[in-house]
Parts: C-alpha cells; structure tokens; sequence
C-alpha cells in the first residue's frame, strides 16, 4: 500500500511516517479493515500533516509516538466505525494520498491557501464523527490560521522546518519569517501531540522592537572642570568678593568629594544660618561674605538639617567654605578658586555623575558655566536645569533673581525637610552667589525668621474656610459646566450657598438612614436609599447605571462589583 | 456690566472626586459618624447629580425670563425648588 511510493531522500513527513510505519509492528488486529475507512479520513490529515511539516526530530518523534500509541489503542479499541481508524491507518493514508512533492518547498512562497482547501474538502468528504485523533479535531485552527497567513504574508518563507532548524540554534530570524513561521509552529505545537516548539522571544523574532538600555552619555569631568575653569577665570569683578572664599580652600577638601556628608561638615553645621544675618550686611557690596556664607550656609544647611545660630560661621568660615566648595561646582567656578576649584569640582564631578543620570542637566551646566555670561545666570540656569533634572523639591528657584533668594530659602526648606540624599541636590542650587544682593537681604531674613520664631503668618482664619471653599469651588465649577451659559459672580455664589444647604440636608438624612438600620458607620445601602427616596433611582434605573453614567471608570470600578479570574470578585460583596 | 461679572466656561472639568472634602464635610457635621470609603463615591455622585438638577433648572429659569446669562435670582429659584426634591 503505502510502500509503492517511492521513498524521498530528503525527510518528510511522509517518508518518517512511512518508515516508521515499517518498522512499528502491527499490533492492532484492525489494520486490514481501517485502510478502507482511514483512506477517506486521510484526506484529512494529509493537509494537518503537510502544514505540519515538522523537522525531522518533530516527525520522527510524533511518528515514535504515534506507533506507540497504535498499539496502546489497538487494545482499548472494542468496537464502533472509530475503531477502525487507527493512527496508523491514518498515517499509512496519509501517505497514500499525500501527493509526491512536498508541499513546503524549499524557499518558495509556502501556500497554505491549497493546504486549507483541502482540509476543507476533506472535511467535508469526512463528514463522519469524530476521529479519535486529535489531528482532525485541530485542523479547524490551524485551516483558519494558515488562511489568515496566507494573504498576510507573502514575502520570504523559509521552510517550516528549516526555520525550526534555526530557531533551535537560536538564531534571530528576521520578522516576516518569524511571525509567519512562528504562528504555524505555535499551531504546530498545538495540533501535534507533544511537540513544543518553544516560541521564540518576541526579541528573538523582531530584533527591531527589542529594547535596548539607554545609552548615558558619561559626564565628561575634564571638560565640565575645564569649562569651569574657564567660567571661573572669565570673572571678572563678580567673582572678586568670590574669589576671596575659594582662596582659602585648603586642599584637604578633596576628603570630602565623595561623602556628601561627611562628618567635618556637621560641625559646621550650626554656623550656618549664622551667615544669614551677615549675608543682609553684605547686600551692598558684592556679596563676597554673602557669597561664602550662603555657600557655607547652604552646604551646611543642606548638609544639616537643623538651622543653627550664624554665630560660629564666622569661626569656621574658611574652613566652610572649602567644605562648601566642594559640594558647590558653581560655586567655585563663580569663586574662580582654580586650585581649590579642581579638587572639588573632582568631587563635585563626581557626585554629580553619581547623582545626576540626566547628563543633560549636566552638559547644560557645563555649557552655561562654559559660556561667558554672568556667573548669576550660569548658576541660576545651571541651577534651573539641575533643579528639574533633579527634581529640586523647590520650584521656587525658577526664575533668576527669585532663584537667588528663593535658593536660598529652598536651601534651608530643603536641608530642614529633606534627608542628607535629597538635601544634595539644593545644594547645587545655593552655590550659584547671587550677585544681585538685594534680595539677599530681604531673603536671609525670611528664611531666618521662619526658623526661629514661627513668624506669625497671615494664614490664621485662612485655613478654615479655604479647603472649603476649594472643595466646594469643585462643584461650582461643575455647576458652570452643566449650565453651559454665562453666569454672574454673584450667582456662584448662591450656588456655593445652595451646596452647603444640600450637604447639611445629606448628612442629616444619611443619619437618619444609618441609625435606622442601627449604625454608626454610613455604608452604600444608606447613600442608595438616599438615592431612591431622592427619586434619582428607581425601577427604572439603577444605581448602577447611574454610577456608570456619571461617575470615571476608576470609580466604578470601586463601586459595582465585577468579576474576576479565579473566581474572584472585586469589591467584595 | 453682566458679562464682566460673567464667567467664562470651561471647557474641561476634572472628574476626580474630591473625597477628603467630602470626608471632612461629613465629619465636621456629624462627627459621631463614620463615613465608608465606597459611600464617599456615592456622595460624590449624589452631589454631581444634584449640581446637575440645579443647574439645568437654573438654565430653563434664564431661557424662560429670556436671558443669555444665569443670573442669581434664576438659581435662587431653581435652588428652592431642587433643594425641596433632593429632601428625601
């Protein structure tokens, strides 16, 4: 029967099922009988068999398998027209009636289009119960999948099992093989028995979409030193009173670079709101103290977190400002302390590649120090930039000039409310010396103030009717949405009357509501009664349509119960 | 006169549900009383619906009298009238 057909040398599906054909030995006693009644269902395989053109391993293993199950079936069969099929019948009629040539050949556009076809027509000439294989059972997906394919993809097709072949090997394959191949494979190693094909990683199949880590472009410290170097040196009177600081640095600040808060800082810790009070003397002149206090008093105020008394500043002045220098990259570049400047900005550069992944933040820094403007606006950009890039807690430091005094007040914000981690990065803020010293006089005393003493602030009776009022200008604004016409202020304001009214009137009811069914706590069932009597719901409507009309997806999700998987439902009932 | 006094419209609202107003509303009024998460939705929405009523009522007092602007006396009525129905 089927050893008429002469054998292929290359390995198809046919030439594995026959031999293994051959070599399995007939256990089934059915095997005369079933070629008759196999020879129709074959029809049906050979196009399952054919889209199944596994590689060699896939058939020789689901040719194994099946001769193994032949037998294992030849002795469950009792009776009935299924019997007969055996899977080896049905193999043996495949390869009866498999055409000669394969149907994938090799490098050539694949045509499912026949292969469903035939399915198809055999499954319409097969028009008995079902096999007791699975093959037919499973054409329907694979006929509908490979037509789907077909149309789609039309361009390169490798060979089912040569793509297999490479896909074992790991190769990426291209995408139009892939997804082709892959989907047929994935259909493969469903309707074959046990054969699974791994699908490949969607990264393996489509190189283009996989993700590659962003590229850092590393900070260049050199250049970012240079180019401070440079700013640094461009200064001319501005940095005078800066330069005076820097000079002093010693050079044992490069202990510091890499600790941002290392314990010699914390000494200095208290003497740093000390400067503030020296920082309003120095408002006419240039700031040179102002320019070391506030660097010194931002760094040890960012680095502690306690505002201290400015006494001890002037002590440890020098020492400070080295320790400052460190942190404060601009802030030497605005000193013009070349000596002093490059330790520190070693350090600094350092914890900057450290700190800052946006190098963006960085090179703009590097360019605006770069540049030849005023030492000001290099910090307050710079700062600016590095404020966003590093998602400075104050965005009051935004503008120029209210950068300065705002940095100054964010510093002390900042080192007050924010860890050692956070308090570095105001720390490149405050450095930047703000030439512009009168705001520096009007910002040391604030920032002082709230320390100290809580200022007594405006905000007294404030605080009461405000949320109030914001919570019930929410609604107003609804309101002047719905009416979709002009309205009078003085209307508004009936409307916020009308809602205070309305929300007495509701707690009173919910109240009333929750007591009645014996409560202290107002639930669901309260508000829907509300609702009801109200004459919103009824039979009409539900509460639930309702929530659906008018409320976000998010809430209601909260509120009407939904099922999920695992035989969950959310909320809980 | 009236269309400076006028606001402007909106052309977007915020959906979000202010529930710590709500929240605190509720406990400075009824502060022996408890309010559940999900019922602070349904206030929520209670309100809407309300706001709703009122200003649609508002708008068919102005279209009647034939004006293009809601004035305060047109939400006074509606608000008296909105105000019985939402007694429950």
């Amino acid at each position: 029967m089927a050893e008429s057909y002469n054998r292929d040398s290359e390995p198809t599906t046919r030439t594995l099922l026959r031999r293994v054909l051959d070599t399995a030995d007939t256990r089934t006693p059915r095997r005369r009988r079933s070629a008759r009644v196999g020879a129709q269902k074959a029809l049906l395989e050979t196009p399952s068999s054919r889209r199944l053109s596994t590689p060699t391993k896939m058939n020789v293993r689901r040719g194994s398998h099946r001769a193994r199950s032949i037998g294992r079936l030849a002795h469950v069969h009792t009776s009935g027209n299924l019997e007969e099929q055996t899977p080896r019948t049905l193999l043996k009629n495949i390869i009866l009636t498999a055409p000669e040539s394969s149907i994938m050949t090799p490098k050539s556009v694949v045509k499912p289009v026949p292969t469903p076809q035939v399915a198809q027509s055999s499954r319409q000439e097969s028009s008995r119960g079902s096999l007791e294989l699975q093959l037919p059972e499973l054409e329907p997906p694979t006929t509908l999948a490979l037509g789907l394919l077909a149309p789609g993809r039309r361009k390169q097709r490798l060979r089912l099992s040569v793509f297999q072949q490479e896909m074992d090997q790991g190769l990426p394959l291209s995408q139009a093989e892939p997804r082709g191949n892959a989907s047929a494979s994935s259909l493969t190693s469903s309707l074959s028995l046990n054969f699974a094909t791994p699908l490949q990683p969607q990264s393996v199949q489509r190189p283009g979409l996989a993700r590659r880590p962003p590229i850092r472009r590393a900070v260049d410290v050199g250049a970012f030193l240079q180019d401070l170097r440079d700013t640094s040196l461009a200064l001319a009177s501005p940095g005078d009173s800066l330069r005076t600081p820097v000079a002093t640095l010693p050079t044992d600040t490069v202990l510091e670079d890499t600790q941002p808060f290392s314990q010699p800082l914390v000494g200095h810790s208290p003497s740093v709101y000390h400067s503030l009070p020296f920082l309003s003397h120095t408002e006419a002149e240039n700031a040179e103290r102002a320019v070391s206090h506030r660097t010194q008093s931002s760094g040890s105020r960012l680095q502690n977190h306690n505002p201290g008394k400015p006494a001890q500043l002037l002590s440890g002045k020098a020492k400070k400002v080295d320790v400052l220098a460190v942190r404060f990259p601009n802030n030497s570049s605005a000193i013009s302390g070349e000596d002093g400047v490059e330790p520190l900005q070693d350090g600094v550069g350092e914890e900057a590649e450290e700190r800052m992944e946006e190098s963006l933040s960085m090179s703009e820094v590097m360019g605006s120090t770069g540049t030849q403007g005023s030492v000001r606006t290099e910090k307050s950009k710079g700062h600016r930039e590095m404020t966003e890039a590093l998602e400075a807690k104050e965005p009051e430091g935004s503008s120029e000039d209210e950068d300065i005094s705002g940095r100054t007040a964010s510093p002390e914000l900042a080192s007050s409310t924010t860890e050692s981690l956070q308090a570095r990065r105001p720390q490149f803020l405050e450095p930047s010396p703000p030439p512009s010293t009168t705001v520096l006089s009007s910002e040391p005393l604030e920032p002082l103030s709230t320390r100290h003493p809580p200022r007594a602030r405006t905000h007294g009776p404030r605080p009461r009717q405000d949320p109030h009022k914001t919570g019930l200008s929410h609604y107003v604004k609804l309101f002047s949405f719905y009416a979709k016409m002009p309205m009078e202020k003085k209307a508004l304001e009936m409307v916020e009357k009308c809602l205070d009214k309305y929300f007495q009137h509701l707690c009173d009811d919910l109240e009333v509501f929750s007591a009645h069914a014996g409560r202290k706590t107002v639930r669901p069932e309260d508000l829907e009664l509300l609702m009801r009597r109200q004459g919103l719901v009824n039979d009409q409507v539900s509460l639930h349509v309702l929530v659906e009309r008018h409320l976000p997806l998010e809430y209601r999700n909260l509120l009407i119960p939904c099922a999920f998987s695992g035989n969950s439902v959310f909320p809980a009932q | 006169m009236a269309f400076s006094t006028t606001v402007s419209q909106r052309k977007y609202i915020k959906r979000k549900a202010p529930r710590g107003f709500l929240k605190r509303v509720f406990k400075r009024q009824k502060p022996h009383l408890r309010l559940e998460t999900s019922s602070d939705l349904l206030v929520h929405l209670n309100c809407l619906l309300f706001v709703h009523r009122l200003a649609e009522e508002s708008r068919m007092n102005a279209f009647e009298n034939k004006y293009g602007i809601i004035k305060k006396e047109h939400v006074q009525a509606a608000a008296k009238v909105i105000l019985k129905k939402s007694r429950g």
